[in-house]
């Protein structure tokens, strides 16, 4: 049987891209589907230890069905802003997002 | 009888991996979403691997079939002008990269330090115990989340709706 | 009872908000409608009041509690006894005559309605400072009145002299009243409280030299606003203000608060005696230096500021020698006749449109017959002419020196005496006999004043000829000793003194006394006029330095203030501009500095901030592997 640290290794390195993805691209579509990767490495994580560990059964796969709608909510509002924003600056950079200041 | 469970999990690691870091490097945002959907895919196969099935499916129906949808439909329409589509990678991401390889390393390093009690053989239970558990022990969450769901569906309605009064 | 005590100064407040609100704009000429009215009632009601106490009435009110902060609690209240009916007495008549007078001498100013509010708020002031029933109201209302004198002084603040001998009445004041409330501090650390019935009955507990410090503490204050050597000199440039401000503020109210407050502290100074001592020296030693410059200044207004630093020495001889019956009898009869001596000094500068220089006065006897009586009454009671009240009470002052055995404070108050009456006449025989030295056009115009000021003087003038005879006869046992017998329980010496031979030939000796000094005037002013000018010459030194007061403000020109500049010049120079500005612009380059430098980190671009997000992620990882937090 596959070792638990296998899947967290593999959770590490989905988060790690997506995060990744997150800084790195410019275009808020993109972000919004890394911020959906690293969501999954997340996922990915909760299910494995709920396989591995000792405790009550099936709490994390309980836990990635919340995370699963609270994601599909974020991506709703996610694109959602990002389409008020392209309607607003006919553009989709990240950078014009800049409003965030004193 | 073999295991082959390792070898396996070898496989589709990669079907995660591979699709995820092209779709970070894709400069279509298409194929980005094409990979995205490879990425989700693989997630799911994880899962079977995990023995949760009905998460698995889940997995398909949400993100490959909901949220890719969603994001296809945003990407066709905030289709750029022509010629707009100059830089597709911030100026930080330079940068970027090898913080997020920094990050790996000490996350990778910091749960190597910890002791995990692990037990051998599946944990996850069947889909009608997880039904009964997501039903009856979170029956309030579950609820709760819906709340959120429809609030969020207002939101995203009321940021996207084209703004009618002058 | 209650609601008189409320009422007395609850009208002139009131009276105060209302024409010093809408006197600019409404009241203008008809400003002091309102204020008059509101006095004379309040001196009604304080007639209602004494007539209460002399029933035997008393009253001790806790209106409100002001201030209650653990050990510490201070009440709005009233304490009204004999001593509190007194002074509501001499401020309430003397308040209201000068607001009738003031009608007639300040019609036409341009601040007449600033006036009228101002001098209400002084009556509100002066009111609650007599009507308090402890130290801490008594300080409040102490520097109220101190305010309004400043404000009153400065009413002229246009002509700059004014403006500064404001200034430095308030601030010579300041030096008399820190002493006061480190007294009324000490009060508190060593009894616990500041009610006067808590100090009193608590007063022999203090070890002496405890007594000591707080009663010279207090007495400082007194010292200030009493305008006692070496803080008299305020008082004699205070009479740039109006005159009827001098009358009232600066001769028969305010400047008796010193004496009210020793004389309110009787069993407090009963407890030390050397701080008796200091008051009765410094009383005594004022009297005798103030008569002396006195008698040569020019100016008919600060010969009576000076006469009036005199008097107020003479208040504190005799609380200093535990005469203090004695003492707020003289209080009462100053009140009254240096009130009507400068209502009758304004009308003579009325009279000669603003001249208050006496060596171009002379002569006014003819023009101004209400004027020239009243102020002779007034004269003859100051100089101690047997049968004014100015006799009785400032006989009984020397009697009490003397049956206390502080003979060589007598002999030095009878000096005095004689001065006081040469002084008195002197200024009488200047302006009002002899030759006018006036220029005839002025003099042409000369003429008595309208009846709206005349009036007030005749009606002063009752009292300081009936008052002595109503209330000081007999001698040490008369109507105001019976009255005040209960407030000075505590603190009379043993021994009541009777009237006896001894009495009556102190009485004859001051009196032969002050009319020697009113005949050595009227040979000096009135039969031999060149004779003054040769004796001025051949005294030249002695002149010049009374002249110039004894060069008193020159000294502290040079001793305090020009150091004291000197010292704000190198603190202006150096600390202020080099150490704090130095300081605050510092610190102005170093925010600028700063956030020129962090400036970058605040862009606003949400991905920077997701970047540095995840740098901190980073950060608290790295630091859990190093430390293992």
């Amino acid at each position: 049987m596959t070792p638990l640290q296998h899947y967290l290794a593999l959770s590490v390195a989905l988060f790690a891209i997506g995060a990744w993805g997150v800084m790195a691209r410019r275009s808020i579509i993109v972000v919004v589907m890394s911020l959906e990767l690293m969501l999954n490495a997340a996922n990915i994580a909760l299910v494995a230890f709920s396989n591995y560990s000792p405790g009550t059964p099936g709490r994390g796969e309980v836990f990635v069905f919340f995370v699963l709608a609270v994601a599909a909510a974020e991506v709703a509002i996610g694109l959602a802003i990002g389409i008020a924003m392209y309607r607003l600056r006919e553009r989709l950079d990240v950078d014009e997002l800049d409003e965030l200041k004193g | 009888m073999t295991d082959y469970s390792t070898p396996l999990f070898y496989i589709v690691a990669a079907v995660v991996l591979i699709p995820a870091v092209l779709m970070v490097t894709f400069r279509n945002l298409i194929y980005s979403a094409a990979a995205m959907i490879l990425c989700f895919i693989g997630v799911a196969m994880v899962f079977v691997t995990l023995n949760a099935e009905l998460l698995a499916i889940s997995q398909v129906l949400i993100y490959v079939g909901a949220i890719s949808i969603l994001i296809m439909f945003a990407i066709m329409l905030t289709r750029q002008r022509s010629g707009e589509i100059r830089l597709f990678f911030h100026r930080q991401a330079w940068l970027a990269l090898p913080a997020a390889l920094a990050l790996a390393v000490t996350m990778a390093v910091v749960l190597s330090r910890a002791s995990f009690s692990t037990t051998p053989g599946p944990r996850n239970p069947g889909t009608s115990d997880l039904s009964n558990l997501l039903f009856d022990q979170y029956a309030f969450p579950f609820e709760l989340v819906s709340l959120v769901l429809l609030v969020a569906i207002v939101g995203a309605i009321l940021l996207a709706r084209r703004e009618r009064r002058r | 009872m209650k609601a008189a005590v409320l009422l007395i100064p609850l009208l002139p407040l009131l009276s105060f908000a209302f024409t010093g609100l809408l006197g600019r704009r409404y009241l203008k000429e008809r400003s002091h409608y309102v204020s008059v009215a509101a006095v004379g009632i309040s001196w009604l009601l304080s007639m209602y009041v004494l007539v209460e106490v002399e029933r035997g009435q008393t009253l001790s009110w806790q209106l409100y509690s002001w201030i209650a902060v653990g050990r510490f609690s201070v009440d709005i209240g009233f304490l009204v006894d004999q001593l509190t009916a007194v002074m509501l007495l001499v401020v309430s008549t003397v308040g209201f005559m000068v607001h009738v007078y003031s009608i007639g001498y300040m019609h036409g100013d341009k601040g007449y309605y600033r006036f009228f509010a101002y001098i209400n708020l002084f009556m509100f002031s002066m009111f609650m400072l007599v009507l308090a029933n402890n130290f801490l109201l008594l300080y409040v209302f102490w520097e109220a009145v101190g305010l309004c004198s400043y404000l009153l002084i400065a009413f002229w603040f246009p002509k700059r002299s004014a403006a500064n001998a404001g200034m430095k009445a308030f601030l010579v004041n300041r030096v008399g009243d820190f002493g006061f409330s480190l007294g009324i501090m000490l009060i508190f650390i060593t009894l616990g409280t500041l009610s006067y019935s808590g100090v009193f009955a608590s007063a022999s507990t203090l070890s002496g030299g405890m007594a000591t410090a707080i009663c010279l503490l207090l007495f400082t204050g007194a010292v200030g606003k009493s305008a006692q050597f070496p803080l008299h000199v305020w008082l004699p440039d205070a009479m740039e203000g109006p005159t009827p401000v001098s009358s009232l503020i600066h001769a028969a109210t305010m400047v008796n608060a010193g004496v009210y407050m020793v004389a309110r502290s009787n069993p407090l100074f009963a407890q030390s005696h050397t701080a008796m001592m200091v008051v009765a020296i410094i009383g005594t030693f004022t009297a005798i230096f103030a008569a002396t410059i006195a008698m040569v200044q020019n100016d008919i207004k600060k010969v009576l500021a000076y006469s009036t630093i005199s008097q107020l020495g003479y208040m504190f001889l005799a609380l200093g020698v535990g005469a203090w019956t004695a003492a707020i009898f003289h209080l009462l009869a100053h009140g009254f006749f240096k009130g009507l001596l400068f209502l009758c000094s304004g009308s003579v500068i009325h009279a000669l449109g603003g001249e208050q220089d006496m060596r171009k006065m002379g002569g006014l006897k003819r023009k101004t017959k209400i004027t020239y009586w009243t102020f002779v009454i007034g004269a003859l009671a100051l100089s101690g002419f047997p049968g004014l009240s100015g006799f009785f009470s400032k006989d009984a002052v020397l009697t009490g020196a003397f049956a206390e055995g502080y003979w060589y404070f007598w002999i030095v108050a009878l000096i005095t005496v004689l001065l006081t009456a040469f002084y008195s006449f002197r200024l009488i025989f200047m302006t009002f006999h002899g030759e006018p030295r006036t220029d005839p056009k002025v003099f042409a115009h000369a003429h008595e004043s309208p009846r709206v000021m005349t009036v007030p003087l005749i009606l002063l003038a009752i009292p300081t000829v009936i008052g002595g005879l109503m209330l000081g006869i007999p001698p040490e046992n008369g109507h105001i000793d019976r009255l005040l017998h209960h407030i000075f329980e505590a603190a009379i010496p043993a021994g009541e003194h009777v009237f006896g031979p001894l009495t009556l030939s102190l009485m004859i000796i001051s009196a032969l006394v002050g009319i020697a000094g009113i005949l050595l005037a009227w040979h000096l002013y009135e039969r031999c006029p060149w004779l003054p000018n040769a004796a001025c010459k051949r005294a030249g030194r002695l002149y010049t330095l009374l002249l110039n007061k004894y060069y008193i403000d020159e000294i502290y020109a040079a001793v305090i203030i020009n150091p004291l500049r000197g010292f704000c010049g190198w603190l202006w120079r150096f600390v202020d501009a080099g150490v704090i500005d130095g300081a605050v612009n510092g610190a102005g380059w170093l925010a600028m500095g700063a956030g020129r430098l962090l400036r970058p980190i605040q862009s606003g671009k949400v991905q920077g901030y997701l970047f540095s997000m995840f740098l901190g992620l980073l950060a608290l990882m790295v630091a859990y592997l190093l430390f293992n937090i």
